[in-house]
Parts: C-alpha cells; sequence; structure tokens
C-alpha cells in the first residue's frame, strides 16, 4: 500500500493543482504532498530493514533496501524544494518576473515530476522503470522552459531532444536484455522484464545480447545521469529551470538515474564478469570528472558551474560503480547519500543570490556574506561540502571511492581521479570566495531576499549536511550497509 | 516449421526491407511535408509485421502494438504534425547540412555497420535473419537525420524513426513484443513528447522567428 501512494499522492496533488483556482490552495496542495511522502518513504525503509524486501500490486511495485534509499533520498530533496519553492516563486511574482499561469504550471508540473520520478526506484519491471525515466523528462521540459525566454527555449529544446536520443537508446539496452531473458526463460517470459525475475538467471543471460545491452544503456541513462560526452543538455538546463526545478533535477534526479546504471550494472556483471562492464563504468565516469574540472574552473555563471559540479558527481558515483568490489558499491551508496543531502542548499544559496543581485554571473556579485549572512556562510559552508572537504560527508565517500580504485589496482584511474577532484575544489574556492567576501555594492536592492520559507528550506538543507559527517542515524546506516551489500552482488 | 511461420517470417523480411527503403527515400527527400508521409508510410509497415507477427505466433498482444501503432503513427502524429507545420506556416525545404548523394552514402556505410552489429545475433530460428540489421539501422540512420537537419520540426521526425527502429527491434527480436503495460507505456511516452516538442517549435518559431536549431546558440560553456 504505502509503495502506490508513494508515486500516488503527488501525482494527485498535482492534478488537484490544474482545477484549484488560488495561489494559497497551490502552495498548500504542494506541501502537504511532499511533507507526507516522507513518513511513506520512511515506511518503506522500516518495511524493507525488517523483510529484505517488499512488493505490492503482484509484484508491479518493489522495494529492496537500494530502492528504499533513494526513494527516501528524493523525497527528502523534493520536501525541501518544495519549501524553498514557496519563497522563490512569491519573489519572482513580487518581481514581476512571472504570471498567474506560469505559477500554476510550477506547482502542477513539479508533484507531476516527483510522482513520477518516484516511480523510478519502485517499479519491478525495467520497461516500466523506462516509461517512468522518460515520463520524468517530459513532465520537467515546460518547467525548464519556465520563463518563456529565447534561452528557456533553447535549453529546454536541448533538453528534450538529448534526452530523447538518449532514452530511445536506453529502451535499445532494455529490450535487448528482454530478449536474452526470453531465451532462457521460455514459457515465463512475461516476466522477463522484472529485474528480480533477471537477477535470478542473469548467470545464463546470452553475453553478447548482454554486453550490447549493456553499453546501450550505459549510453541512454548516461545521458539523462550527465556523463560527459553526453552532458551538454546539463548547464542549460540547469541554469534556465527555475532554482527548486534545477535542485530536484541535480539533486533529485541524478540518483534515478545513476539507479538505473546500477540496476543494469548488476544483471550485466553476473552475465559478463566484472571486467568489461567495470572498464566502460570507470572510464565514462573518469570522463566526467575530468570534463568538468576545466569548465569548473573557468566558470563565470554560478548557476552553471553548479551543472558542472553535478556532471563530476554523476562522474564519481559512476567511476565507484565501476571500480566495484565491497569498496566501490559502499563508496556509491555513500556518494548517493550524502550527494542528494548537500546539493540542495548549494542550489538554494545560489538561488537566493540570483533573486538579491539579479545576475547569475560571479563578477558582478560581491560580499554575499555582508548582504545575505546566512545565504552567504551556508553557501561557503555548503561549497567546502560539496568538494569534499573534511570533515563533510562527501569525503569520506570520495576517499572511499579513491580506495576502491586503489584496491582494483587502477592506479591511473585513481590519480586522474585525484587530479579531478582537486581541481574542482580549487575552482569552486577561487570563485566562491572572491563572490562570498568582500564588501557588497551599495546598488544592492534594499528587500530582503531571505524569507521564512527559504530560510527554513536552508535549514531543512543545511541540518544534514553538518551532521551525517559525523553521525548516521542507526536506520539510515543499515540502509546503506544493505544498499551497498545488494550493489556489490551479495543479497 | 509450419507453413503460416515461413510464409510469415517472409513476409516480415520484406516489410522490414521497406521500412528501410522508406526510410532512406526520407534522407534525400527536401519536402517537409512528404517526409511526414514517408514517416506514416513507414508506421504503416510497422504495423504490418506487428499484425504478421500477432497471426503467425498467436500471440494475441501483439496486435495491441500492431492497433496503437497504426491509430498513433499512422494516422495522428502525422496529422498533428501537418496541422503544426500549416499553422506555422514554414518554408517547405528542409535544408539538410549534407547534399544528397553525401547523405546516400553515409546512409549505406550506416546499414553496414547496422549489419555488423547486428551479425551475433542473426542465427534467431523464427525470424527473418535481416530484421534486426535493420532496426539496428533505422537507429543508426534516423541519429544521422537528426543531426543533419536544422528544423526543429524534422529533427522530431527523425526522432520518430528512430522510435520506429526501436520498436522493430522489439518485436523482431522476442517475437512476442513486450508485456502490455510497457508497450502502453511507451506508446504514452511517445505521443506526449511528440506534443511537447510541437508545443516548443511553436514556442521557438515565435520567439526566434525561425525554426533553425543552429541559431540556438546563446548558451555557452
Amino acid at each position: 500500500m504505502t509503495l502506490i501512494l508513494l508515486p500516488l499522492v503527488p501525482m494527485l496533488a498535482g492534478v488537484l493543482c490544474l482545477v484549484t483556482r488560488s495561489r494559497a490552495s497551490w502552495e498548500r496542495l504542494n506541501l502537504l504532498a511532499f511533507v507526507l511522502l516522507v513518513p511513506l518513504a520512511c515506511k518503506v525503509s522500516a518495511d524493507v530493514l525488517d523483510h529484505g524486501t517488499t512488493s505490492t500490486l503482484d509484484g508491479f511495485l518493489r522495494a529492496d533496501a537500494l530502492s528504499a534509499l533513494v526513494t527516501f533520498l528524493t523525497a527528502f530533496v523534493a520536501l525541501a524544494c518544495a519549501v524553498y519553492g514557496v519563497g522563490y516563486l512569491r519573489r519572482d511574482e513580487r518581481d514581476g518576473r512571472i504570471s498567474g499561469a506560469q505559477l500554476r504550471r510550477y506547482y502542477v508540473l513539479t508533484p507531476l515530476f516527483v510522482g513520477v520520478m518516484l516511480l523510478v526506484p519502485l517499479a519491478d519491471n525495467l520497461g516500466v522503470m523506462w516509461v517512468a525515466i522518460e515520463g520524468t523528462t517530459l513532465a520537467s521540459v515546460l518547467l525548464v522552459t519556465f520563463y518563456n525566454q529565447r534561452t528557456s527555449f533553447e535549453a529546454g529544446w536541448k533538453y528534450i531532444i538529448i534526452g530523447s536520443i538518449g532514452i530511445s537508446l536506453a529502451l535499445f539496452g532494455t529490450i535487448f536484455t528482454y530478449y536474452s531473458a526470453v531465451r532462457v526463460l521460455g514459457e515465463d517470459a512475461h516476466y522477463g522484464m522484472n529485474w528480480s525475475v533477471l537477477v535470478g538467471v542473469a548467470e545464463k543471460l546470452d553475453p553478447d545480447a548482454m554486453r550490447l545491452a549493456f553499453i546501450f544503456v550505459l549510453l541512454g541513462y548516461g545521458t539523462k545521469a550527465g556523463l560527459a560526452p553526453m552532458h551538454t543538455w546539463k548547464p542549460d538546463a540547469y541554469s534556465e529551470a527555475p532554482v527548486p526545478t534545477a535542485a530536484l533535477l541535480g539533486a533529485g534526479f541524478i540518483n534515478c538515474a545513476i539507479y538505473a546504471i546500477a540496476r543494469f550494472d548488476m544483471l550485466a556483471e553476473k552475465s559478463l564478469g566484472h571486467e568489461f562492464p567495470g572498464k566502460l563504468l570507470a572510464g565514462f565516469g573518469i570522463a566526467s570528472i575530468l570534463v568538468a574540472a576545466p569548465f569548473i574552473l573557468t566558470q563565470r555563471n554560478f548557476r552553471r558551474i553548479l551543472a558542472y559540479s553535478s556532471i563530476d558527481h554523476a562522474g564519481i558515483m559512476i567511476a565507484a560503480l565501476g571500480f566495484g568490489g565491497k569498496l566501490g558499491a559502499l563508496g556509491l551508496t555513500l556518494h548517493m547519500l550524502f550527494h542528494a543531502m548537500t546539493k540542495p542548499l548549494m542550489f538554494f544559496c545560489a538561488g537566493n543570490v540570483q533573486q538579491h543581485f539579479a545576475t547569475p554571473y560571479f563578477r558582478q556579485v560581491r560580499g554575499v556574506i555582508r548582504s545575505l549572512p546566512w545565504t552567504g556562510s551556508l553557501f561557503f559552508m555548503a561549497t567546502l561540502a560539496v568538494t569534499g572537504t573534511p570533515p563533510f560527508g562527501i569525503f569520506q565517500s570520495e576517499f572511499t571511492t579513491l580506495s576502491a580504485a586503489l584496491a582494483a589496482g587502477r592506479s591511473w584511474s585513481a590519480s586522474l581521479f585525484i587530479v579531478g577532484v582537486v581541481t574542482i575544489f580549487a575552482g569552486f574556492l577561487v570563485h566562491m570566495a572572491r563572490m562570498n567576501l568582500g564588501t557588497a555594492r551599495q546598488d544592492a536592492p534594499s528587500y530582503p531576499s531571505e524569507c521564512p520559507w527559504k530560510l527554513s528550506a536552508m535549514a531543512v538543507a543545511a541540518v544534514p549536511v553538518i551532521v551525517v559527517g559525523f553521525w548516521l542515524p542507526r536506520p539510515l546506516h543499515q540502509l546503506v550497509q544493505h544498499t551497498a551489500q545488494i550493489i556489490g552482488g551479495t543479497p | 516449421m509450419t507453413a503460416p511461420v515461413e510464409l510469415g517470417s517472409q513476409l516480415i523480411t520484406l516489410m522490414a526491407a521497406l521500412m528501410l527503403v522508406v526510410q532512406l527515400f526520407m534522407v534525400v527527400q527536401q519536402m517537409l511535408l512528404t517526409n511526414i508521409r514517408l514517416f506514416a508510410i513507414q508506421s504503416l509497415f510497422l504495423a504490418g509485421i506487428a499484425t504478421v507477427i500477432g497471426y503467425a505466433h498467436h500471440a494475441t498482444h501483439v496486435y495491441v502494438l500492431a492497433v496503437l501503432t497504426l491509430l498513433g503513427k499512422v494516422l495522428l502524429l502525422p496529422r498533428l504534425l501537418t496541422r503544426l507545420v500549416r499553422r506555422i506556416n514554414i518554408i517547405q525545404e528542409i535544408e539538410p547540412l549534407l547534399n544528397a548523394p553525401t547523405s546516400m552514402l553515409l546512409c549505406g556505410g550506416l546499414t553496414l555497420l547496422g549489419y555488423l552489429v547486428a551479425r551475433p545475433f542473426t542465427s534467431l530460428e523464427r525470424l527473418g535473419n535481416n530484421t534486426l540489421a535493420i532496426a539496428m539501422t533505422l537507429v543508426l540512420t534516423g541519429f544521422f537525420l537528426m543531426f543533419n537537419r536544422r528544423k526543429a520540426i524534422t529533427q522530431v521526425l527523425a526522432l520518430l524513426t528512430v522510435e520506429n527502429g526501436v520498436m522493430l527491434a522489439a518485436v523482431a527480436l522476442t517475437t512476442y513484443g513486450m508485456p502490455l503495460v510497457v508497450e502502453l507505456g511507451i506508446f504514452f511516452d511517445v505521443m506526449v513528447a511528440v506534443m511537447i516538442s510541437g508545443i516548443l517549435v511553436y514556442r521557438i518559431r515565435e520567439s526566434f522567428a525561425s525554426m533553425d536549431t543552429s541559431k540556438l546558440t546563446q548558451l555557452k560553456g
């Protein structure tokens, strides 16, 4: 029952927003739906910790620890974004940037987007998972083009076209997987798309078909995750979309895309062994980190730098999966967790700065800490956290990933990994120090950009950033361990 | 092998080959409306293949795929796209980046590549061996079409031919087609995707006074 409610509650809220007329009711419906998601997601996690897996609707929806973790993280990000969105959009409305119709578009599409996104980790059928991932693209395109500027349409067009190319490759890969399953399963072929069935027969799947399937799936879902060289839609979409949508894409959806790749990797490793998928994943992962690094170093726009950071982190996750072994699986799991907990704060602070100074460019912004003390200091903290400075969580997951690379004997990958991560750290630090410190300009607007909604969203996002570096609550810790075991192939 | 299966497999190979021929027509055809019609014809062959498979293997739910393809890709989508083209009143010429002979030559190469990639799987017992290779070729040439054309609406068309290739692979590889819920989901997604792209094409046309996607270059770095 809980599994059905998770995607259903936000979708229902979206439909209700379509028929209601006032801003107050849209805001309430959205907040209500996203607040409800958190206990639901906790319930699924608790069930999974008790019973191992839980399923409903004759196995149509199924959750194990990995699904539960991704669901929980998505629910967390969605709630933080919903609270922030209220303050952000009220400010936009007051500044005259958006109309009532646009406001409604946001409040209808956002819960639909989240609902479809929650279907991704819960669908057992890989075909349904594909439909859900394509659905997230479709639900979010009109959010990317939200501001109706020329640049928004450019970003939206790249987003839907590049995304659709990728996703059709992923469908091709899914079909190849199904094909090899049909040959093994024979009579029970109509279950041949269910992951829980596939994983049982994965050793017997035709290796030729699985090799091709894995390449297609990695290219396809890798496009959605933003791996280089298929990442080109990402900076445009992230910088043109409203900030809460960008945060949902960058902190929530990225996990769903990585999740899909991880599911296929588990099948491919059983059929092909670790060598082939591992090399491919590590290659794409390291390439993404290295592609992101120079763009971060020379970036002029603080919205786009977040997209390159997200490309970098997708790369780290995929590289961790590629290095494999217990350490790799743990590194990936921890990184999914810490990244989803850290990234929303970055987006929120960037959004505040952009609305306050009315520009997305570093060079036009100085002294954020003086004019927006909370935003400035949290922005600085989040930057340190997201670039992997101890004591924050991402340091641990990056360190685990690095150990996985060394344990697997991939010293070249390990050194390139270090080069990339250090470059990105330096780039971020230079930009952020220049922007946050120093004296503010006189002509900054007097209207305060830190309203209670934004501040509470930032608090919701900031507390876990500080806490999880030192202490993981016991259930979360168990969930991480179980997830790492599933990804590592020893459930 | 029984007689209807034998005949069916030959029919499937024939129609798959015709899909490829139509695809090559699209590569060299310069008029937009003709391109949309060619896409409808290609989808009709896909629906035909699904029907034959449903009949020869007594797989009832493949008929559903046939009906969906017929309604969606043969009737509804071409009509929608034609209306969009008329409404935004654009010039019919497609203006590809590469000229027809070069495109044709490249697509010949892509066909070879398609056959090469599909070779390990061509020992299928029940189906025409060529079908998978053709599906692969449709996907590859579909990507080529997408890069070769600048108008936003032709990129949508190219994407739809890629989709046709993927669906051909789905029926050709498995002979069952996919589970019904997945087929319905894919169908729904494709419909919504085309409608949203239609909206975007319309808005791009409005704000750029052009549909040329090579003018979408403001976002950099």
